[in-house]
């Protein structure tokens, strides 16, 4: 594609920082990150607890608490408008409208005291204006859509009634209910058994063949990822540390943690005689080293990862593949190692 | 072949719900409705299922934490479902459990030194002098430092926690360790670590496992022989690979094929994979998986299948290996 030809992305997220307050101090959970994603694209944020993952979405959605939260953005644009300034009340009409969410868990994100036509139905009154048979009608087409078998009868029932595959796919209408461009999917498969997650994952890809939604998908699952994914951002403590199309991350996964992960998964479609391990664990949010935060687990690690984080740089011009890492990475290193001294 | 560490034979264990409202009524859930099996000495065996197939409480009726409704246990030649007081407290210390969640069976309140020792304690197997040396051993056989003891278990992360729970199981030196689900709580880094050490310990003090899980990546790489469980019942055994690379039952085959795996270019539509799991209160007529079998035929919604044994090693509970009928359709199966 050339640079002319290029479509506008439906979100484009630039340098988003979110912090959290712990003991009276500002630590960045997730650390300038940037990234956008193009229409009808399925973006997958890979990376394990802690990494930044749901931060990410959650404030892009404005859903960070502000207690003891804070996201800054240089923009996180959407429809010409920059959410990350965006006051409550308009902030409002776009979640759940123009952006939904999935949560992981169908259990405690439904209220158990409402049927759930009801809780599908409660979007469309506040975003659209239909009137109360046309909300019910949509509702069951929505019901219809995720597969709920005979969602007529069901309509009337209560969360408990349903198993987890169907409640999340009660979730998977309520997020689609008034054709949001961007759903935001959190682990939405985390929970379930393998079929019910292999069925969910299959809904999951028809919907999008067939509207024109795009999806950020959360998980910690490479398998999940390279089944659903177009292309990967693989986060480590707050960073994207590699990002690109989903045959080119598994096919040349450059950043050494990237490359450990996929090592690190024991697989069911051929034999694994030894397993690697990472060794060590993710520091704790407040004792992150200086310099590029993965270099305690890295075996490739120099001197320059311990003083300075490497910048997020294609690994060619115009490559689509870039990777946050001095070592593999391409980077002018003479030049850097200069700046780093000052 | 020696004489098996473990043999199972059409063990059973139901409970009794109450369920309802306003009225609540009785029901009987079949949890585990006959199995049988044996686990070789040294070799780790997996039993594998969705939720509500029991492997659970196949894993927990073995060690008779809960109380077996019929069928025989035997450890190593020993009755394990009649042993009294005194013998159980003796095959104890022979049979060990680690559990998915280790924060939630650790004592919060006791340092985990302490909390290591307290078996070697009551079994009066040495004095407080020589647990403390052994506790500071073990913990540093599970890869966590010498001087963790004093420590509470707030203080550890996840992973050395499920350090902890292993070093917990294995403070008596047992022959067997039932694992449920020891790493599916677990990131995919830590997931590695602890699964290279268990592989490590198996090898090392030549453990038996029975492996529980539902993440057919992990069984595949740690376990040697398995058994695929559904609705309380084995619906087929047999060697580790085998098994994946020529599933027998339908079932194993939905539940292989449902498996994502970290590979793009392997890609493949779900559509073969419908239903969900029926409740163990009313299973399905004939054979349980029957709704939700590609192949089903008609004996199937009424007979449950016999056990098949197909050959030296491997056995299924499907009509489609019964005589005159070939088996899965080679595509399938490949």
């Amino acid at each position: 594609m050339t640079a002319t030809s290029k479509i506008e992305p439906v979100l484009d997220v630039s340098n988003l920082t979110t912090s959290f307050r712990i003991g009276g101090e500002w630590y960045p959970a997730v650390r300038g990150i940037s990234f956008s994603l193009q229409p009808n694209e399925t973006l997958a944020l890979v990376g394990e607890s802690g990494c930044g993952k749901s931060m990410t979405a959650l404030s892009v959605l404005g859903l960070v608490p502000k207690a003891n939260g804070r996201v800054e953005a240089d923009h996180i644009r959407f429809e010409g408008k920059d959410l990350s300034r965006l006051p409550d009340e308009e902030m409002r009409k776009i979640r759940g409208n123009g952006i939904s969410m999935i949560f992981q868990e169908p259990m405690t994100s439904l209220n158990p005291v409402l049927p759930v036509g009801f809780q599908v139905v409660e979007a469309l009154r506040y975003h659209q204006n239909l009137s109360r048979a046309g909300r019910e009608r949509r509702a069951l087409e929505l019901l219809d859509l995720v597969k709920i078998p005979s969602a007529k009868s069901r309509f009337k029932e209560y969360p408990h009634q349903f198993s987890g595959g169907m409640r999340q796919r009660v979730m998977i209408a309520m997020a689609l209910a008034c054709r949001p461009k961007v759903i935001l999917a959190d682990e939405p498969t985390t929970a379930l058994d393998v079929t019910i997650q292999a069925q969910i994952l299959s809904l999951l890809n028809e919907l999008k063949a067939e509207t024109d939604m795009s999806m950020i998908f959360i998980t910690h699952n490479l398998g999940v990822v390279a089944a659903l994914a177009d292309r990967v951002a693989v986060m480590y403590a707050g960073d994207i540390v590699e990002i690109a199309g989903v045959g080119d991350l598994f096919a040349r996964p450059t950043h050494p943690y990237t490359e450990a992960l996929l090592r690190s998964v024991p697989r069911s479609d051929r034999d694994t005689k030894t397993l690697y391990s990472i060794p060590g664990a993710v520091p704790p949010l407040t004792r992150m080293p200086k310099g590029c935060r993965f270099t305690a687990r890295c075996e490739l690690a120099v001197d320059i990862c311990r003083k300075q984080n490497p910048p997020l740089d294609a690994l060619a011009a115009g490559d689509a593949h870039s990777v946050r890492c001095w070592v593999r990475g391409n980077h002018d290193r003479a030049a850097l190692k200069e700046n780093a001294d000052v | 072949m020696s004489e098996p560490l473990l043999r199972v034979s059409n063990l059973k264990k139901f409970f009794k719900v109450r369920r309802g409202f306003p009225n609540p009524e009785t029901v009987i859930v079949r949890a585990l409705d006959g199995i049988s099996f044996i686990v070789q000495r040294g070799q780790a065996f997996a039993l594998v299922g969705e939720s509500g197939c029991g492997k659970s409480t196949a894993g927990r009726t073995i060690l008779r934490l809960l109380e077996p409704d019929e069928g025989s246990i035997e450890f190593d030649g020993q009755d394990v479902v009649n042993a009294d007081a005194k013998q159980m407290r003796a095959l104890r210390k022979r049979a060990q459990i680690i559990f998915q969640d280790p924060f939630s069976s650790l004592n919060p309140r006791m340092r985990v030194g302490n909390a290591l020792a307290e078996p070697l304690l009551v079994h009066g197997l040495m004095s407080k002098k020589e647990a403390n040396e052994r506790v500071r051993d073990l913990l540093e056989e599970v890869g966590l430092p010498r001087d963790a003891g004093i420590r509470f278990p707030h203080e550890f992360s996840g992973g050395q926690r499920q350090r902890l729970g292993i070093a917990r199981a294995l403070t008596l030196n047992p022959e067997l360790i039932i694992a449920d689900e020891p790493v599916s709580a677990l990131d995919v880094s830590i997931q590695s670590q602890i699964l290279t050490l268990l592989r490590d310990l198996q090898q090392r003090l030549n453990l038996s496992f029975i492996f529980i899980s539902h993440d057919l990546g992990v069984v595949r790489y740690f376990c040697q022989v398995m058994a695929v469980m559904y609705l309380g019942k084995i619906i087929e055994k047999g060697p580790v690979p085998k098994i994946f690379d020529e599933p027998l039952h339908p079932y194993t085959v939905m539940l292989r094929d449902a498996s994502p795996v970290p590979d793009p270019t392997a890609r493949k539509a779900f559509e073969r994979i419908e239903g969900e799991v029926p409740s163990a209160v009313n299973p399905p007529s004939g054979c349980h998986f029957h709704p939700r079998c590609p192949h089903v035929m008609d004996v199937c919604r009424k007979v449950y299948p016999e056990w098949i044994d197909v050959d030296a090693q491997r056995s299924v509970a499907c009509h489609l290996y019964t005589e005159g009928r070939g088996g899965l359709p080679v595509a399938e199966a490949g």
